[in-house]
């Protein structure tokens, strides 16, 4: 294959990298400061996006509706898990992360029949916006859908904010802090449950961020927060628990060698960001960059 | 003290008399049909539709004063697409609930470990919806019965279709499980039987569930094949659609699914599918036109409020042949029951459909049509749409019971 394949196939992977980074970056925000790994998270993604396809709906479908699903999904989804945080998972951050992995399935469990009864079992689809829609062409020609370029400026604009958010604002400096220490935080005169709350629903908004912005590319189903928390996961893992550059870094990995896996072995392409994973933790089992935990 | 008495005696009042109630439910004057099928999850979209084409029918057959003077009934197990809780179930269903009939699933899986199960009980078992070849052909055995189509039918049917057309240059994607593989075959190796010159360029697999397929489709586009055999199943017939309209794959290179042109692949996309896609299916609920299937359309939209999936048909004719299999053998009987339903015929909102006496498949028709879009509809239709002559795609008895003795 030539260079101009590999570059296309790059491009390619890289917009699915977005999708990847901004789940698992909420991801591991939670998993980092608050020590909750967060099953879950695949069904706030899930969420995100029937909510995108309704408030879409709501307004006609068209560019107004996508812009608008966009920003509602993800604040309905904070909503949905400020409520969770203050009723349920503030009570139980000192518990074992055992407890913490069945309580955040069974909210998995929970949420999925939750979009089954309002949603239904049909498919759904959120269509393309008219600027997206249609494809551009890449270098030799190969067409590269218009929406992927959005999603490519997505990406980089959401990571800034994330950084400028953990470190240049005061909440993410506490929280950075919190998770070092959290009784030391709480004796400083800190109210440490409030900024577990905004980091949790930070996190969970990013998750109904990815579900939004994934929507015009898939059918909107049950069961496709399934595949994506098994993804997010291995990211989370590969990138150092805990850490959002990780999860950058992860989501890098695991979107590039996807997309340049295909090109060496079509019929195995699969197995290429598994196999990442695999050699990764080999060489680092504590994941590539500095775990929180 | 008292007080405490009389609430507990209440309390186990209300228990007991409900247990007694809903046992009562099920008295011995009903024919039980127990149905397996996968309620959670993205296979809901299609299991929805069978089970209540299933209802529709039991509702009727019961208005008319039901089967040997018994009521026809039915209860419900999820499977979670899981076989080993697929299997449980069953073996609950025929032990506690003590089912004359078993019938469902849309996973292959399920499908073969149930069937298994029905063979040492000797419980007749209806497939749904799965596609597995195995099910009446490696594996299958007297009491199962398959009211679907399977993919050698379903991937033979379009390996006609396509074999007769110009295309010299293939490639084949799917998803990478035995659905796709299967399906992927039967269309290539028929292609083959068909056009001589038809050469493979190459072949791309994903995982099940992969929602991103612009990765494949931009590899596949620069292979530069004449026509691409697209064997998904399930959310990803949806997500392929969509990523290669995006991509502008639809435009450039045909490409062929099965149930590409189904409701349940069209509807979710509404005008935004994709046109020029080839399909198969078993059912449209436009097509064919005629007064039996208007009737049942009809029929389904006033109980259910929306258009009837190809999946409807499956649960509408099982019900109904479990009831005239019954009728024809004249009591509740397995045997006679088994041997009645063999080479049985029954009208059909697609014309008349017969359960094959050698190996119980149900003969259903195949229609072969084109992605289009249509003013009736705000979704895209199966345009130009075919029958498939059967001689095409049903394999021979012969060949289906072959592999059985080995």
């Amino acid at each position: 294959m030539d260079v101009t394949g590999i570059l296309n196939q790059a491009f390619v992977g890289l917009s699915r990298t977005v999708i990847l980074f901004i789940v698992s970056s909420g991801l591991s925000l939670i998993l980092g400061v608050l020590r909750i790994p967060n099953i879950a998270h695949g069904s706030l993604y899930m969420i995100g996006a029937f909510m995108a396809f309704t408030i879409s709906r709501l307004f006609g479908g068209g560019e107004m509706g996508f812009w608008m699903a966009l920003i509602g999904a993800p604040l309905v989804v904070a909503l949905i898990s400020l409520f969770a945080e203050r009723s349920v998972f503030q009570h139980l951050y000192e518990r074992e992360h055992l407890m913490l992995l069945l309580l955040t399935f069974a909210f998995s469990l929970i949420f999925g029949d939750l979009v089954k009864i309002i949603w239904g079992g049909d498919y759904k689809s959120v269509p393309v916006p008219q600027v997206f829609q249609g494809f551009v062409p890449l270098i030799g020609g190969l067409p590269f859908p218009t929406y992927n370029v959005f999603l490519l400026v997505c990406g980089p604009v959401i990571a800034i904010l994330l950084w400028l958010l953990v470190n240049k604002t005061k909440i993410g400096k506490i929280s950075q802090a919190a998770a070092v220490d959290r009784e030391m935080v709480g004796a400083v005169g800190i109210n440490v449950s409030w900024v577990f709350a905004i980091v949790f629903v930070i996190g969970c908004l990013l998750a109904g961020l990815g579900g939004a912005l994934v929507a015009p590319t898939v059918s909107v189903t049950l069961g496709m927060d399934h595949t994506l928390i098994m993804e997010a996961f291995l990211i989370v893992i590969m990138g150092g628990l805990g850490n959002i550059w990780g999860a950058l870094l992860g989501a890098l990995i695991f979107g590039l060698t996807q997309s340049l896996g295909i090109l060496v072995w079509p019929q195995f392409g699969i197995i290429f960001p598994y196999a990442a994973v695999i050699i990764v933790l080999l060489f680092r089992p504590a994941g590539l960059l500095k775990a929180t935990w | 003290m008292m007080r405490r008495i009389i609430v507990l005696v209440a309390f186990m009042v209300f228990v007991f008399g409900f247990a007694v109630w809903s046992s009562t439910g099920h008295a011995a004057g009903t024919i039980k049909v127990g149905i397996i099928d996968t309620y959670t999850g993205p296979a809901t979209a299609y299991t929805q539709d069978t089970l209540d084409g299933f209802k529709l029918a039991v509702e009727k057959i019961n208005a008319k004063g039901g089967v040997l003077g018994k009521k026809l009934e039915y209860t419900t197990r999820d499977e979670k697409f899981k076989p080993d809780i697929g299997l449980a179930m069953a073996k609950e269903l025929v032990m506690k609930e003590k089912v004359d009939v078993l019938a469902g699933t849309i996973n292959s899986g399920t499908a073969l470990a149930v069937s298994e199960f029905a063979k040492k009980e000797k419980i007749p078992f209806f497939v749904f919806y799965s596609k597995s070849e195995k099910i009446i052909g490696e594996k299958g055995h007297k009491y199962v019965f398959n009211m679907n189509e399977n993919t050698m039918m379903a991937g033979r049917a379009a390996g006609a279709a396509l074999g007769k057309m110009p295309y010299t240059k293939y490639w084949i994607a799917g998803d990478d499980y035995e659905y796709g593989h299967s399906i992927a075959n039967n269309v290539w190796e028929n292609i083959q039987k068909f056009n001589k010159k038809a050469i493979l360029l190459g072949q791309t697999w994903w995982k099940v569930g992969e929602a991103d397929f612009t990765p494949y489709i931009t590899q596949i586009l620069a292979a530069k094949p004449e026509f691409i055999i697209v064997a998904t199943g399930g959310s990803g017939m949806v997500n392929f659609q969509k990523a290669a309209k995006a991509t502008g794959l639809a435009q450039k290179i045909p490409f062929y699914q099965h149930t590409a042109t189904e409701l349940g692949t069209l509807m979710p996309q509404g005008k935004d599918a994709p046109e020029g896609v080839w399909g198969t299916s078993h059912y449209f609920f436009y097509y064919p036109d005629t007064p039996a299937n208007k009737a049942f359309v009809d029929e389904f939209r006033k109980a259910y409020n929306r258009y009837p999936k190809a999946s409807a048909l499956t649960g509408y004719m099982t019900a109904q042949f479990i009831a005239e299999g019954y009728k024809k053998a004249g009591k509740v009987n397995t045997e006679a029951f088994i041997k009645a339903l063999e080479g049985m015929s029954l009208p059909s909102p697609v014309g008349p459909l017969a359960i094959r006496a050698c190996d119980h498949q149900l003969e259903l028709p195949t229609y072969w049509g084109i992605t289009k879009k249509d003013p009736k509809y705000d979704f895209l239709i199966s345009g130009d749409t075919q029958v498939v002559d059967p001689k095409d795609f049903m394999p021979s008895c012969q060949e289906v019971l072959r592999p059985r003795k080995q």
